[in-house]
């Protein structure tokens, strides 16, 4: 009987040793190939069979594509609208997260509702009227302008997954707060952001990839070249005519990076953050 | 980790990624005008580094004052970035624009009208190819000058052709049939197209003397559907149906790409443009691609015509700047700079040097002595859409080649009143 078992427990073990490594396959397969093709000629980036290690290495996608079109400018631009973009987004959403999950005040479900209709409106949809509010903002073809407007579209998402983690820390923690005194952004800036790391990785997480990524605002408000951002510096390689795929790939390929550096920095706190409910309302 | 961790480490990167981006931002001269152009130059070719290495510079140099800034937009972005900017009121000073914009551009009554606004139009104006020239008019006047011209040859692999056994190019359809046939049992595609659009399948149309509209540009039904129009479009569906011609008509995911097919001996032809040569000097320097002209239908052959146009905004503060600009970039040297980067002239004049450039704009400016222009509406972008997506329905086959042509002619109908 118990070795029955132990042999049941073995084969459910192989069993999901062998989902879980195809599945990892399955995901870091694109990547591979991505990494591959940037080394490889132009000629032979698109060969069928497809090459997955190519039978000739070559390094000039990267170079080419690190010294055309301003692309190290536009890096710089890239990572400081993120930061700036990440640091805002998160302050903002943990104050209105904690607001909203603390305090009784009047309109405070009809408030919580606005913001999850934010999160309903496709982002085409706003191009138009946030580009003329831009106008008016004097925010046109501006870095500043693309961290007001992503701080702002990501501030739904993040107030929402904010608050439910806000919910799940115990009341009476800051109600021992309350009786030695503490106010309460005492307690929101000692005792719940502290708590909060985890979901605070989560959310600085997807607003960095999300601002990070974002093309269609960022080409739509900035005409000075000096001012594009890396998702726009990549289309670039994208020709009328032609498209040079082992520039887009090196491009894409140091455009990762930085992701990668992030993500696994927070790693711990990101897993910890879905693990602990986070991104679950 | 520490709260305090993450907040340092953002803000360590936003400090030093500002204080690169400021210290790029200190080296902007403080020159006297400034011109924006907007264009979609591509970066493959050579055309931006033609572009921003040699034209601007050399007109900086000559013209002391005024400083060109250049925004390359990716092609497939610039319409929807022209018409978000026409909404905003943040337009450039000049533009290049795809030629078949520009009535939509005009009737939106943001261009400036050249013939009224440049004291010299008249003599830039003869100095181009009229045919180039006229896709600048819209009710009445001329809204900008013609910048590149093209229009699609059959480009074909010299050593694919020869390996399916063929003496030559097919020069009529007939031919395309017959070799079509032979090259899918030597297991290549003679012929491979990369969509369904007006700019794919008219010459088609054309060469076998049907049309998409009536003269006046004011129907469709009964042209894009009659009998020459729908046996064009219908050859193209058998080829497809049998085998032998690419998915990629229909799914660009079907298969490789028309260059990367080409260079890897899997197709042996496409239509395409003059470009097609300096990309594949620079991407495939192994393959050799020869041109020859559109095979013949009925009617003759009979291509599309392409290009840009270049157009100066109504709101631009910089118009006598502006139109310098303009004009250099329609001088003789100019030109012939972005002739080797693969832009065909405009200039009537280039027809005596134009194949000392290149020995293969012959057969382009030969092809464009037949080729005809899109139809010249503010509704084009749309009426393309309905041909492409309708035109796509015919080789899927959930609809015969008659009912999608009809289909469409109906809608554009409504496009054209």
């Amino acid at each position: 009987m118990v070795v029955g078992n132990v042999r049941r427990a073995h084969t459910v073990m192989s069993a999901r040793l062998v989902l879980l490594s195809a599945g990892a396959v399955l995901m870091i397969l694109p990547f591979a190939y991505m990494l591959s093709t940037s080394f490889k000629p132009n000629a032979l980036v698109l060969s069928i069979p497809p090459q997955f290690l190519p039978h000739q290495v070559t390094t000039s996608n990267y170079t080419q594509a690190w010294s055309s079109n301003q692309f190290g400018h536009y890096f710089v631009n890239s990572l400081w609208v993120a930061v700036v973009t990440t640091l805002a987004s998160v302050l903002l959403s943990a104050m209105m997260a904690y607001a909203l999950a603390r305090f009784q005040f009047p309109g405070r479900t009809v408030a919580f509702g606005l913001i999850l209709v934010g999160l309903m409106v496709p982002g085409l949809m706003m191009l138009i009227p946030q580009f003329l509010l831009a106008k008016k903002l004097l925010l046109l073809n501006s870095l500043w302008g693309l961290v007001v407007f992503y701080t702002g579209g990501n501030l739904a998402l993040n107030t929402f997954l904010l608050r439910s983690f806000f919910q799940d820390i115990p009341w009476e923690l800051e109600e021992a707060m309350v009786v030695d005194g503490g106010g309460p952004w005492t307690r929101f800036w000692r005792l719940i952001l502290p708590l909060s790391r985890p979901a605070l990785a989560v959310v600085a997480i997807f607003t960095f990839l999300a601002s990070w990524d974002e093309f269609t605002w960022a080409l739509t408000i900035i005409n000075d070249p000096s001012k594009y951002t890396l998702p726009i510096g990549i289309a670039l390689f994208q020709g009328q005519h032609s498209t040079s795929w082992g520039l887009v790939f090196a491009a894409s390929a140091i455009a990762i990076g930085p992701v990668i550096a992030i993500f696994a920095i927070f790693q711990r706190q990101f897993v910890s953050g879905i693990a602990t409910g986070a991104v679950k309302a | 980790m520490r709260v305090g961790r993450l907040i340092v480490f953002l803000g360590v990167a936003a400090a030093v990624a500002s204080m690169a981006a400021t210290a790029g931002a200190r080296t902007s001269s403080a020159r006297t005008t400034t011109v924006t152009f907007w264009d979609a130059y591509s970066a493959g070719g050579g055309e931006v580094k033609t572009l921003e290495g040699v034209v601007i510079p050399g007109f900086e140099k000559t013209h002391p004052g005024i400083v060109v800034k250049d925004v390359t937009i990716p092609y497939d972005d610039l319409h929807q970035k022209l018409v978000t900017g026409v909404a905003g009121g943040q337009l450039p000073d000049l533009v290049r624009t795809d030629i078949i914009w520009v009535p939509e551009l005009a009737n939106l009554g943001v261009l400036a009208p050249l013939d009224q606004v440049m004291p010299d139009f008249k003599k830039y104006a003869a100095r181009v190819f009229k045919g180039p020239l006229t896709t600048n008019y819209w009710k009445g006047h001329y809204y900008g000058l013609p910048l590149d011209t093209n229009t699609r040859i059959f480009n074909y692999s010299p050593a694919a052709l020869s390996a399916i056994g063929a003496s030559g190019p097919p020069k009529t359809f007939a031919q395309l049939i017959s070799l079509s046939a032979q090259a899918k049992a030597k297991g290549y595609d003679l012929y491979a197209e990369s969509g369904t659009s007006c700019w794919n399948v008219c010459p088609w149309i054309w060469s076998n003397g049907g049309s998409v509209t009536n003269k006046t540009y004011t129907k469709a039904s009964g042209y894009l559907n009659g009998p020459k129009s729908v046996a064009a479009i219908q050859m193209l569906v058998n080829l497809y149906k049998a085998g032998e011609m690419p998915g990629i008509i229909v799914n660009s995911n079907a298969g490789l790409g028309t260059y990367d097919g080409i260079n890897q001996n899997k197709y042996v032809a496409t239509l395409d443009g003059p470009w097609m040569d300096a990309i594949f000097s620079a991407a495939y320097p192994k393959t050799q691609v020869v041109g020859s002209l559109v095979p013949a239908g009925p009617a003759g052959s009979i291509s599309v015509v392409g290009g840009e146009d270049i157009v100066m905004t109504k709101s631009s503060k910089n118009k006598t700047a502006a139109l310098e600009f303009l004009r250099y970039m329609l001088g003789y040297g100019t030109q012939a700079q972005l002739a080797l980067a693969g832009q065909m002239p405009v200039l009537t004049s280039s027809s005596k040097w134009l194949t000392r450039v290149h020995p293969y704009y012959a057969t382009y400016v030969k092809q464009l002595l037949t080729a005809k222009p899109r139809t010249p509406t503010p509704k084009w972008t749309q009426i393309d859409q309905v041909i492409t997506t309708d035109v796509a329905k015919a080789f899927q086959g959930s609809e015969s080649v008659q009912q999608a042509l009809t289909d469409a002619a109906t809608q554009i109908d409504g496009l054209l009143k």
